[in-house]
């Protein structure tokens, strides 16, 4: 349904990403595993689009010259070039690494905010499913987001992604910060989403050992270049892959 | 797959002449030293260039005037994030306290201008001290109030001679005299304010800017600094108001026009940002421009915001940055 071949990013000189290439079918859970500075943040910006908007940013200030090439297709339909917000509403939707909520709204505004493009009755129902699948949710509705603690922010950055009747949900480092207590909530959520909704989502993440089981492929990212694909039991298979990413001995 | 990219190097040169090297030839010397040598040069040469034009070389004093006006509000915005209309409130209170220590006090030039920028930028540190919590709109807007509240309080109170303003300032014994104490106030201070961004203080500042609770962790108290640079900023605006005061020979109300605050705002967008160099070459553009402008009589303010709207959209990095990159890289396609 999603796919990205060949992609390529640059900052200045710098490669941050070299020949990406993924694909992510209909009710599948994909995977990408890396350490830090290996390209996760930068694929998901990229795949969501937001990666056109920092690139005009930065030509406006005089930056750094962000050059972007591969190609993306969403649906059969050529999307390398469209804008987030057209992204968003064709169905990829990312939830921001470091939750990015409204931190001045209340926990409902910012939910609502995620739903602006749907109707009311898909609002009404997307914002019951959310509440379903975090019915921790329910219990501060009308509490400002920014005075959350980290879980529930994070709860709350997925319900917002969720408001928006994602096709593709971008789950960028879900797990940042996160309990184990709150890992497994938010786990056991993904879990659900994929088994009632059945969308195609992919997960960024660093500590892939919670993650591991729920996903169908996985890719592992290394400076910048997808050096290992596979299934799950592939991965889990391979030696070194196992003591560096999933810590498993 | 004939991908290219264009990529942007550094000059040989460049990397040649940083850090103590660049002592060992000429050529990178130059390199390093000829845009300032150039500014500083060309500042000092411009009152004798224009020796046969008395008119123009006015235009250049109050160029500089704007100039102090737009590194300080350069600094203030920048590099501490404060962003401060206040270049009218600086200007008035500038020009009303040499006024005062000239006039009343019978103080001659040399000690009534920098007497007035020192009590100038005392009473402007003071009256902003409450404001200092505020960030960005709100600061501004109350940087913008101050001038306006020192007109009206003047006006009704009719003191420091009301509208008429205070008459009979001393003017500069001669016309280079005039000219050249604004051109090296200037020079000193730009350069004075790029070393002292490079200095720790200049570190803790632009820290404030970008995240002042890490700033406060480090144990340093925030509105100290604040308060410190705004003295500074204002100490800088506040001698330019003197200076001016002593130019017409006048202190009155027009010295708190709002031209004083809104055209270092633009001299920076269009300079670039944060290097006081940038606000400078702002300054050296839009006060001539305006000038120029004047022979198409009222169609002038029209053509000062195309120009102005043009280089906001079209160059929004700054000319500064822009030609420093050009200076320091050089771009070619690179096959992938």
């Amino acid at each position: 349904m999603l796919e990205a071949k060949e992609l390529m990013v640059f900052y200045e000189n710098m490669l941050a990403l070299n020949n990406v290439s993924i694909t992510a079918e209909t009710g599948s859970v994909i995977g990408i595993f890396g350490s830090n500075s290996a390209g996760k943040s930068t694929l998901m910006y990229t795949l969501s689009g937001i990666m056109l908007d920092i690139k005009k940013k930065e030509a406006m200030r005089g930056g750094e010259r962000i050059t972007l090439f591969g190609s993306l297709t969403f649906e059969g339909r050529d999307i390398s070039n469209l804008p987030p917000h057209a992204r968003a509403k064709a169905g990829i939707v990312l939830c921001p690494e470091r939750r990015r909520i409204f931190p001045e709204s209340s926990v409902l505004e910012n939910l609502k905010i995620g739903s602006y493009l749907t109707s009311v009755r898909e609002r009404k129902n997307n914002l019951e499913y959310v509440l379903c699948v975090f019915p921790r949710l329910h219990e501060f509705l009308s509490r400002q987001g920014g005075f959350l603690s980290g879980g529930e922010q994070q709860m709350l950055a997925i319900g917002r992604a969720l408001m928006a009747n994602p096709k593709v949900l971008l789950l960028d480092e879900p797990l940042l910060g996160l309990s184990p207590v709150y890992q497994k909530i938010v786990i056991k959520a993904i879990k659900e989403i994929r088994k009632t909704r059945g969308i195609a989502i992919i997960i960024s993440e660093q500590y892939s050992r919670p993650v591991i089981p729920i996903i169908d492929r996985g890719y592992i990212i290394e400076n910048g270049s997808s050096v290992l694909e596979g299934t799950k039991e592939e991965l889990m298979d391979n030696p070194d892959v196992k003591s560096a990413y999933f810590g498993i001995e | 797959m004939e991908a290219r990219r264009k990529e942007r190097i550094d000059r040989g040169i460049k990397v040649r002449s940083e850090g103590i090297y660049v002592v060992s030839s000429l050529k990178e010397m130059l390199y390093v030293a000829g845009p300032r040598v150039f500014l500083i040069a060309g500042l000092l040469l411009l009152p004798l260039v224009l020796e046969m034009a008395p008119y123009w070389k006015r235009v250049v004093n109050i160029m500089c005037v704007y100039g102090m006006l737009a590194i300080s509000f350069d600094f203030l915005a920048n590099i501490v994030g404060l962003v401060c209309l206040g270049g009218a409130m600086f200007i008035g209170v500038g020009g009303y306290m040499t006024a005062i220590f000239n006039v009343y006090l019978h103080c001659p030039v040399y000690l009534a201008i920098p007497l007035a920028g020192l009590a100038g930028a005392s009473i402007c540190t003071l009256l902003l001290l409450p404001c200092l919590s505020l960030r960005g709109v709100y600061f501004a807007i109350v940087t913008l109030m101050y001038p306006l509240l020192f007109t009206r309080i003047i006006e009704a109170l009719n003191i420091l001679g009301g509208t008429n303003g205070i008459t009979g300032l001393d003017s500069f014994p001669n016309p280079y005299l005039e000219n050249y104490v604004i051109i090296i106030l200037l020079l000193v201070f730009v350069f004075g304010l790029r070393r002292l961004v490079d200095e720790d203080i200049g570190l803790v500042l632009r820290g404030i800017k970008d995240n002042d609770q890490s700033v406060k962790a480090s144990g340093i108290n925030v509105a100290h600094m604040k308060a410190l640079a705004v003295f500074i900023a204002s100490f800088i605006g506040c001698l330019g108001g003197a200076y001016l005061a002593h130019l017409y020979m006048w202190a009155g109300l027009s010295l708190f026009a709002l031209d004083f605050s809104i055209i270092p705002i633009a001299a920076v967008t269009i300079g670039g940002g944060g290097s006081m160099l940038g606000a400078l070459i702002g300054t050296f553009i839009l006060v001539p421009l305006s000038e120029f402008l004047r022979f198409f009589g009222t169609f002038r303010i029209v053509i000062y915001c195309l120009i102005l709207t043009g280089f906001i959209v079209f160059k929004s990095e700054g000319l500064l940055t822009y030609f420093a990159r050009k200076y320091d890289q050089f771009e070619r396609w690179a096959k992938i």
